[in-house]
């Protein structure tokens, strides 16, 4: 914006001189002087004209002098003028001729020569007033003109890079896709054959092993196939990346009791207070959301083992009309308060394995599902005292579009 | 256990190889297995020349195949085998690592009979293999002119 106001002042000082040259640039004595030249040369037309015998020519001859001087050197230059050829007339003209004298009979023509040229000096003022604010009009059209050319440049352009980062973006994306689809070809055999070779291993040459040997065998075989796992659950956050969202209303009751369903395994035989409160309905892709409370729950499930009875409550805060936040909490494990900025990282724990087992890309599926939402995550937790996971949703559709545009 | 379908394998990486005909070893289907380790090789045998211009030219019973070949790939096999007349009625299952669902849809696009993603669990593999060989080999009525043992 400031490159643009400048230019414009920069017309302006060019474009002055070429238009307003001979109003502006002249000094005083310039423009005097060509009030004093005119009608003295005026005067001597008008004299020699007479001298020849043509009558009545003074007046035009001094009016066009008058004229002449407001049209070039401005409005108190025009003031001279018509007083000098006012004097000119009553000396040249007007009987008693060779004296400043009127005679009372020539006053009234006298005094209409007077306002003839006044009239003329004025309307030449006004002329020119007009045709000033003309040309200046005309130069804020040319720069407004010249402003908006430069505009369209500089939104041409933008367009152009956005469009060179479409591309690159879209290189970006087809680089990813093979890279995901790479690690799920060739990341998967390998992994198959240590699983593969270390059972039949162990199927083979189990009578001829130690016990520490078969146990070493286990290991790798367990190792392998968390590895597998790994991959897996890596593949699907990043398939959660692309994948397109599909948004329409979402009950979020009916998602918590099919996401029940899905981790019915987890529960069995457990002693788990559920307390679930109503829940409203959102605005967000069915299945995405599905994942969310599954991952959430089970987390609930997972880290509440050692605690009988477990108690898990489900519930939200309707902060304002446009979003909802709901929330999980528990009576588990909890987590350190100055780790909080961990959890939602990919492959992130903060608890060792043989505790909780888990990959660690849970809660950043959570965080990146709700993000790709246009909400926010967020956990509250202590120690032995539990945990509680916030997650925020809009819940109409104009908010879940106003947010997805802001992102 | 009447009759056997001659099984033609398109694999390139032994280890797979060796894990899969121990498969079908250890159900007794290994018998009739033929391996061929890349696209070429495989067109080689379907079509009966370079080093297979001797045999028999009796189809397989089943064709089971690899996406991710040296030379010529998995798929470009499988169209090559449902667009001829003579190889577009042996049935082919792909076996492969790829759980993409580009692959899935390409493959069931050019006439694929079955796509089974190889478990990473050697116990699941096992099964699938042991499954895929009985269903194929044994329980599958093969087009006239398969070979059978």
């Amino acid at each position: 914006m400031i490159d643009l106001s400048e230019e414009r002042i920069a017309i302006g000082a060019t474009r002055a001189p070429e238009d307003l040259e001979l109003h502006n640039v002249r000094s005083p004595i310039l423009r005097y002087g060509l009030s004093v030249v005119s009608v003295v040369v005026a005067t001597a037309v008008a004299l020699v004209l007479q001298h020849y015998h043509f009558r009545e020519i003074e007046l035009p001859v001094l009016t066009i002098a008058i004229a002449f001087t407001t049209w070039y050197a401005g409005r108190t230059p025009s003031v001279l003028a018509v007083l000098l050829s006012s004097i000119c007339f009553a000396y040249f003209f007007a009987e008693p001729m060779y004296s400043f004298e009127i005679y009372a009979r020539d006053l009234p023509y006298f005094l209409v020569f007077v306002a003839w040229a006044i009239l003329v000096a004025s309307f030449s003022a006004v002329r020119r007033r007009i045709e000033e604010s003309l040309v200046q009009t005309r130069d804020d059209l040319k720069a407004e003109l010249e402003r908006r050319s430069h505009r369209e440049d500089e939104i041409r352009k933008l367009n152009e890079e956005l469009a060179k980062r479409a591309v690159e973006l879209e290189a970006t994306n087809g680089d990813l896709e093979s890279f995901a689809y790479s690690v799920s070809h060739d990341l998967r055999a390998p992994l198959r054959h240590v699983v593969g070779y270390s059972e039949l291993l162990q199927r083979q040459a189990s009578s001829l092993l130690d016990e520490r040997s078969l146990r070493f065998i286990g290991t790798i075989l367990d190792s392998a196939k968390r590895m597998g796992t790994l991959i897996d659950d890596l593949l699907a956050f990043s398939r959660i990346g692309r994948a397109e969202t599909e948004k329409t209303a979402v009950d979020l009751e009916r998602v918590v009791r099919e996401a029940f369903a899905e981790i019915e395994q987890d529960t069995k035989g457990r002693d788990i207070v559920w307390k679930i409160g109503a829940l409203p309905v959102c605005y967000g892709d069915r299945s995405m959301l599905r994942l969310v409370v599954i991952n959430l729950v089970s987390n609930a499930v997972k880290f509440t083992r050692m605690r009988t009875p477990a108690e898990i409550e489900i519930g939200y805060v309707d902060h304002n009309t446009k979003e909802v936040e709901v929330f999980v909490r528990d009576n588990g494990a909890g987590f350190d308060m100055r780790y909080v900025n961990k959890l939602f990282g990919v492959f992130q724990r903060l608890h060792l394995p043989e505790q909780f087992e888990g990959t660690g890309i849970g809660l950043a599926t959570v965080q990146r599902i709700i993000h790709r939402h246009g909400g926010k995550v967020r956990a509250e937790g202590a120690i032995d005292q539990g945990a509680t996971f916030y997650f925020s949703l809009p819940t109409t559709h104009d908010a879940a579009g106003r947010t997805a545009k802001a992102s | 256990m009447t009759t056997l379908g001659r099984i033609l394998i398109v694999e390139d990486d032994p280890n797979d190889v060796e894990l899969t005909l121990t498969a079908l070893m250890d159900h007794n289907l290994a018998n009739e297995v033929v391996v061929t380790r890349d696209g070429q090789q495989a067109l080689d045998y379907l079509y009966c020349r370079g080093e297979y211009s001797t045999r028999p030219s009796e189809n397989p019973a089943v064709l089971l195949l690899d996406l991710k070949l040296p030379k010529i790939s998995g798929l470009e096999v499988l169209q090559q085998v449902k667009t001829d007349d003579h190889l577009k009625m042996i049935p082919v299952v792909v076996l492969t690592s790829s759980h993409e669902e580009r692959d899935m849809m390409r493959s069931y696009s050019f006439g694929v009979n079955a796509y089974v993603v190889k478990p990473v669990d050697f116990h699941e593999f096992v099964n699938a293999v042991k499954e895929l060989g009985i269903f194929w080999a044994v329980i599958n009525e093969p087009p006239p002119g398969s070979v059978k043992k």
